[in-house]
């Protein structure tokens, strides 16, 4: 492994920006995120910054069972978010569909159908603390010796 | 032509919105008051309206019924504010036209029923056009 | 009429300050907004059609699952129009500890909202303090009703959990420390000179306005039509006494102090209730029948309206949900943002109308 590539894993691990999507949720999970940022939690002291711009983030989280106009949606957020870069799945939803996923709906579960998803977090809705601990033990596996990796 | 990067076919999903039991009622109580098939309410309003005013629809309606043309019996029957403050069909200033046109055409005459069934068309074109 | 627009501008579906996805086309002039489109569709899963022809057992929790933020109201409104069909009483001591879980989710509604709009205008110190009283909150839900969120609380002819003495105490305790902070960050949000610049005079919404579009709830309340608030004709809340918030001016400021104040509000009801709290039963019993009912209820938002009907074995034959964000982000689309003089109010104008999407779509 290179100097370069320590620096590299090094610095990655540190800074993870996050940037989320709800894609038709109950808006439970979006708000179990939202409360990640509360000083209670901090994620900022693991190096997390959620800035909601896909151009600049490194982990999307993706919540709620697809519903039809995030079909297309979905994949161009995902194109638009630089390599390396993962997708983990928040809450029962982009996992099964959960309750919404019966006859008569109108959504198209799962969410792993539309983009790769690195992780799940199983929940209805998750734990902020169980969010947390998926972003920090995903995004050091995911990003280390990325370019060694590609190689 | 022009392509649209995000723009998207939403007349599928507004057609969701209106056949739920709430919107169905009230897109039918609509249809029997203009004399019209259901599904050319339908239409219309899917062609004028965005999404979240054929949400609102049914609260609209309601609201109307209970506040709109509380003045005159013509108006009421017309449905002069129903049909353009509360469900914005028609543009207010058209709406005040159609309905001193009739006014008039009562003042100079003809038989309130047959000027209401007058207007009343001519309400109903303005609707569907 | 035609009117010349210069630019159509798209904001959304994906928003740096949305936590949830809505797209609205503001046609402008200038910087002046002259009207909006919304588009949505981005939440809709269809809950309606899927609760038609299942047991409450399972609705119940579907109801639930409407929305995340209210979700004890949605629980709680569905549970009173089953009460309402099938005839059963719900014992006093259950009746009290409903409004004081509603209440609470009131309180975490009301307070994430503030929050959300002074992150929208760029307060990141309030919008954090406010995040981090949200979370005192939640942890006296939790306590009660053993979870964060989706509570399930409420049951037809009672509640799941009772509370002991040691409850009541702790949650007491935990209101105190949120009635002191909530009151600090009221004053910080009226005296502040920025927050008054970004939201007083700005997207006002009249009276009259408020009427036809049907707004409701703090949107409604703001614009002063105080007899919106439901919670008037609840029968647990005439016995507390209750008299709505409301204020005159109608503009953001307006609707973020009417939530501030409904938030101290529902301090003083959560006090009143564990003060007169009777003792005795939590669960009564009873079985849900064939009934129709068209049943209301306050939701933190604004009315919240259930139709439902059902066969003998408690089967949901037709339901129809009225959320109260649909007629807020409709009024607030189509009322307020109209007014505002530049484009980079929208975003905070709409926020102020406390919008709920999934809400909205189902």
């Amino acid at each position: 492994m290179s100097l370069l590539q320590k620096l590299k894993n090094r610095v990655r691990s540190k800074s993870i920006h996050v940037c989320f999507v709800d894609v038709g949720s109950c808006n439970g999970c979006d708000i179990e995120v939202l409360a990640c940022l509360a000083p209670r939690y901090d994620i900022e002291q693991y190096g997390i910054y959620v800035h909601n711009n896909p151009r600049e983030a490194d982990i999307l989280l993706v919540m709620g069972a697809v519903t039809p106009q995030w079909v297309d949606k979905l994949v161009a957020i995902w194109e638009k978010i630089p390599e390396p870069k993962a997708a983990i799945a928040i809450g029962n939803c982009p996992i099964s569909g959960c309750v919404y996923n019966r006859r008569d709906s109108y959504i198209d579960p799962p969410a792993a159908k539309h983009i790769p998803i690195a992780a799940q977090v199983p929940g209805c809705p998750p734990r902020p603390t169980e969010i947390l601990a998926a972003i920090l033990s995903l995004a050091p596996t995911i990003f280390e010796n990325y370019e060694e990796k590609k190689r | 032509m022009t392509t649209y990067l995000y723009e998207k076919d939403l007349r599928q999903m507004k057609y969701n919105i209106l056949i739920s039991t709430r919107h169905d009622l009230m897109v039918r109580e609509i249809a029997d008051r203009l004399g019209v098939g259901p599904n050319q309410v339908r239409l219309a309003m899917i062609r004028r309206f965005d999404m979240s005013l054929l949400e609102n629809l049914p609260s609209r309606y309601e609201q109307g019924q209970k506040m709109a043309d509380a003045g005159s019996r013509v108006a009421k029957e017309l449905g002069c504010e129903l049909f353009s403050r509360f469900i914005p069909f028609v543009e207010e200033e058209r709406m005040q036209a159609l309905c001193s046109e009739v006014r008039d055409m009562i003042d100079t005459g003809l038989p309130e029923e047959e000027a209401i069934t007058t207007g009343k068309r001519r309400i109903r074109e303005a609707i569907l056009q | 009429m035609k009117k010349t627009v210069d630019v159509s501008i798209p904001i959304g579906p994906m928003h740096p300050c949305w936590k949830e996805p809505i797209r609205l086309k503001c046609e402008t002039i200038g910087e002046r907004v002259l009207r909006t489109e919304v588009e949505l569709g981005y939440m809709k899963k269809g809950i309606e059609r899927i609760m038609r022809g299942r047991p409450w057992q399972e609705v119940m929790f579907l109801a639930e699952r409407i929305c995340g933020i209210c979700s004890v109201i949605h629980n709680m409104v569905f549970i009173e129009a089953m009460e309402g069909i099938s005839g059963i009483a719900v014992p006093p001591r259950a009746a009290y500890l409903r409004v004081v879980v509603n209440e609470l989710d009131r309180m975490e509604s009301h307070i994430l909202a503030n929050f959300s709009y002074c992150y929208t205008i760029e307060h990141e110190t309030l919008a954090m303090y406010l995040l981090n009283v949200r979370e005192i909150v939640l942890d006296q839900l939790e306590r009660i009703t053993g979870s964060r969120i989706n509570t399930a609380y409420m049951i037809p002819g009672g509640v799941r959990f009772d509370i002991t003495e040691e409850d009541a105490a702790a949650l007491l305790a935990g209101l105190a420390r949120v009635e002191e902070d909530v009151e600090r960050y009221t004053r910080m949000f009226a005296t502040s000179y920025l927050i008054a610049l970004r939201s007083r005079g700005v997207g006002t919404m009249t009276r009259e306005k408020a009427i036809e579009a049907h707004a409701v709830g703090p949107t409604g309340r703001a614009s002063n039509v105080p007899e919106c608030d439901l919670r008037l004709q609840h029968p647990t809340y005439q016995k507390l006494g209750f008299t709505p918030v409301c204020r005159t001016e109608g503009d953001n400021f307006a609707r973020n102090m009417v939530r501030f104040d409904e938030v101290m509000q529902s301090i003083s009801l959560i006090r009143q209730c564990i003060g007169q709290l009777p003792e005795g039963p939590i669960r009564g019993g009873g079985a849900c029948t064939a009934g129709e009912i068209t049943y209301q209820g306050e939701a933190p938002r604004g009315e919240l309206t259930y139709y439902i009907k059902s066969d003998e074995y408690g089967r949901i034959i037709d339901i129809t949900v009225r959320t109260p964000s649909i007629m807020n982000i409709e009024a607030c689309t189509h009322h307020m943002i109209n007014d505002v003089t530049s484009v980079a109010d929208v975003t905070s104008t709409f926020i102020s109308s406390d919008p709920c999407v999934a809400c909205t779509e189902r």
